[in-house]
């Protein structure tokens, strides 16, 4: 499914709107702290196209406002705009968080007596078989859940749902970044 | 599926159905590139999970590569240059 060029152009307008902060000094950065300051900016670009809706922006755009050096701020009010200090404190605030943490607790507890009756009807490689695909599933949750940003506060109905959207926002994300350096090297060519 | 969902919270104790997880791991299975074309029903979460996992490491990197790229791009284009005249038309 290719993401709809609404949210390509979204980010590129935001994303250049991230760069011009670093304008100033851009002559004297180096390449590799030019290209933290690309993506980073691509980062909280294509973060801000989802204007706090989800725990995966929001997460970003924290992340984007601590290592946008200590004291300016900049790159993400740039951005953001006039919404920044909300969108900053949304992240702070525990609301959602803790939210996703109860349902992972009740869901827990859930599993956990759900699961002492299942095993009980299988025969014993059956069960077996089923515990190590459960292990397995659980396990490439875990991973998953460490890919996606703010997937820590996520319980896994949310986890999946956050992956769709994060993954389509991604694509966008290298489908510009992907055009902008073709259109560069084509017209540094001599 | 949000009204279903607040049902839910109200109750106390959430209880996820396996028809929500199997809808939402039937859309994950649409998006990766791999799993899609493949003709079976029956891939396994972990598989599709596991695909997920590699398909977001690839999108990770590259962006990390892109980015590396355009910063050497860029660093080369004068920003006084007729081809940083025309970019910045591309774009704006």
């Amino acid at each position: 499914m290719r993401p709809p060029s609404s949210l390509r152009q979204e980010f590129l307008k935001k994303w250049m709107m991230g760069l011009q902060r670093y304008s100033t000094s851009k002559k004297n950065m180096s390449i590799l702290e030019r290209k933290k300051a690309i993506k980073l900016s691509a980062d909280v670009a294509i973060a801000s196209a989802r204007n706090g809706t989800t725990c995966w922006s929001r997460a970003l755009i924290a992340n984007g406002y601590s290592k946008d050096g200590g004291d300016d701020k900049h790159l993400v009010e740039q951005i953001l705009g006039p919404e920044s200090e909300r969108l900053i404190m949304k992240k702070v605030l525990t609301g959602g968080a803790s939210v996703c943490n109860k349902r992972m607790r009740s869901k827990k507890i859930l599993k956990r007596s759900c699961g002492i009756q299942r095993t009980r009807k299988f025969a014993p490689q059956v069960a077996l078989a089923s515990s190590i695909a459960k292990r397995l599933v659980r396990k490439r949750t875990q991973i998953l859940r460490s890919l996606i940003p703010g997937g820590e506060f996520m319980n896994d109905v949310t986890l999946i749902e956050e992956t769709l959207d994060y993954i389509i926002s991604l694509r966008a994300q290298v489908d510009v970044m992907r055009s902008l350096a073709s259109a560069s090297e084509l017209a540094s060519e001599p | 599926m949000s009204s279903r969902r607040s049902r839910q919270s109200t109750a106390g104790v959430s209880r996820i159905s396996d028809d929500q997880i199997i809808e939402l791991v039937s859309k994950l299975r649409q998006l990766l590139p791999e799993i899609r074309d493949r003709r079976s029903d029956k891939v396994s979460a972990s598989k599709v999970l596991q695909e997920t996992c590699n398909y977001i490491r690839s999108l990770h990197r590259e962006v990390d590569d892109l980015s590396e790229r355009l910063s050497q791009l860029l660093a080369t284009i004068d920003t006084d240059s007729a081809e940083a005249a025309i970019i910045r038309s591309l774009i704006m």
